[in-house]
């Protein structure tokens, strides 16, 4: 079995690198014909099969466990957009009505308006405790609740900026302590290596 | 003995006046001294400042922070795209996947300046019998593909002047295309035109005028790109067309591979 899982590992790799591969050499010989939007085209393939790699890698370090909520590992999805906006790396756990879900962005427009939340002491925490500043494996980041008005479920999103990539975490009918200790099982160091 | 006193208290008071006038001397030849000292650093130092509102030699009450007078900028040589496309392989070969794609966003950076090097190299020197100003020569690329590649050139005489930029995988086409297939934007009978929808070279485009800017035609080029005229006091609108279609627009099309 664990012959099977290693082969079908490999098998995807060498896949992911075939395409890799294909782009590179297309973009090595383009250029060196002079067809420079050729190989310009080649290089965006390459940028695309780089955002994928790095999302499907990412996905791996994500806990498969948040406490009883289990990852719902048929939903992890990876979006590249080619260049500016990078890439979007989705997993989720449990079911309605508790679940969570990790949203990572990579060069996310949103990292600039949550740097400066976290840079001006008075605008990191509400009176009304419905926003605060903490921290996360060390990263300062924002958390935020918002109570449903029907069902009073309080609901929070953590909201962790690694240089230009944002990491959120969701958690529906949840409490303060417990995103918290879930947050604390994300190799955030990690991911933000690999994403930088 | 009255007269002896009247000469001493005249020669007291001369004394005294003499006193105060080489006092009034020693500030007015310490003042001089200090202007000149401060005149001569301004003009080592490039400095502007009239010298009256200065505290010290320094020029400035704050320290002596100097200025900046030299270094010659930065170095303008686009990334080498093979020496990144060899890094990017090497990089993700070893699962260093953000570094491949550092490399490969360098490369790409270093293709599209080349690539945008060729069309300003392409255009007319010359348009309408304005000389280029290869002063403001200039392509930007961000390197990441969607935000694309700019590519700008001047054109100037005396008061007349010809801007002419084009914009490759530009954010600005979805805007653009909101005009063409927008009614309200299109020609109208009654009242000043200032819309107007045109051909350049069998590509559709649109002609706008204001009085405060003068012309400008924007013509789309493919997929996504545009290709973009200003043109300040130029006398009508077929002299604007004419300057406008001085350009290869097919071969522009051609080199930023659009369809």
């Amino acid at each position: 079995m664990k012959n099977i899982v290693t082969l079908f590992v490999l098998t995807i790799s060498t896949t992911a690198f075939a395409q890799f591969g294909t782009h590179l050499a297309s973009a090595k010989a383009e250029y060196s014909k002079g067809n420079l939007e050729a190989s310009r085209f080649a290089m965006q393939q390459m940028m695309t099969e780089l955002d994928m790699q790095i999302g499907k890698e990412v996905l791996t370090l994500l806990p498969a466990k948040l406490d009883a909520l289990a990852a719902n590992t048929k939903n992890d999805n990876v979006m590249a957009n080619t260049g500016l906006l990078g890439c979007v790396i989705h997993r989720d756990y449990g079911t309605e009505p508790k679940d969570a879900r990790i949203e990572i962005m990579t060069s996310s427009p949103l990292v600039a308006s949550i740097n400066a939340i976290l840079s001006i002491p008075m605008m990191g925490n509400s009176s009304d405790g419905t926003q605060k500043v903490v921290k996360v494996a060390g990263y300062k980041s924002v958390l935020q609740k918002s109570v449903d008005s029907e069902t009073k479920k309080e609901n929070y999103t953590l909201q962790i900026p690694l240089n230009s990539t944002l990491l959120t975490l969701f958690a529906d009918d949840s409490k303060e302590a417990e995103i918290l200790k879930w947050a604390n099982t994300i190799p955030v160091d990690k991911i933000a290596k690999m994403v930088q | 003995m009255k007269q002896t006193l009247i000469i001493l208290f005249c020669g007291f008071l001369s004394y005294q006046a003499q006193g105060q006038l080489l006092n009034k001397l020693k500030q007015k030849a310490e003042q001089a001294a200090s202007n000149a000292a401060e005149k001569k650093l301004n003009e080592k130092t490039g400095s502007k400042s009239g010298g009256t509102t200065t505290t010290g030699p320094g020029g400035t009450s704050s320290g002596h922070n100097p200025s900046n007078t030299g270094g010659g900028g930065l170095i303008s040589t686009p990334p080498d795209v093979k020496q990144n496309l060899a890094d990017a392989e090497a990089s993700y070969k070893t699962k260093s996947y953000g570094e491949a794609r550092y490399a490969v966003q360098q490369a790409m950076l270093g293709v599209e300046m080349e690539i945008g090097n060729n069309i300003l190299n392409s255009l007319p020197e010359t348009v309408s019998s304005l000389p280029t100003e290869k002063s403001a020569d200039q392509v930007t690329s961000t390197g990441y593909g969607w935000a694309g590649l700019t590519i700008h050139r001047e054109y100037l005489k005396d008061d007349k002047q010809l801007r002419v930029t084009i914009a490759n995988n530009s954010a600005w086409m979805g805007a653009y295309n909101m005009y063409l297939s927008n009614a309200g934007y299109s020609q109208t009978t009654g009242g000043t035109q200032q819309f107007k929808q045109i051909k350049v070279k069998g590509h559709k485009g649109m002609i706008e005028y204001s009085e405060g800017s003068g012309y400008k035609i924007s013509v789309a080029i493919g997929q996504s790109s545009l290709i973009m005229w200003e043109g300040v006091n130029f006398a009508s609108e077929p002299e604007m067309m004419k300057a406008a279609e001085a350009f290869d627009v097919d071969g522009i099309k051609k080199q930023l591979g659009e369809q």
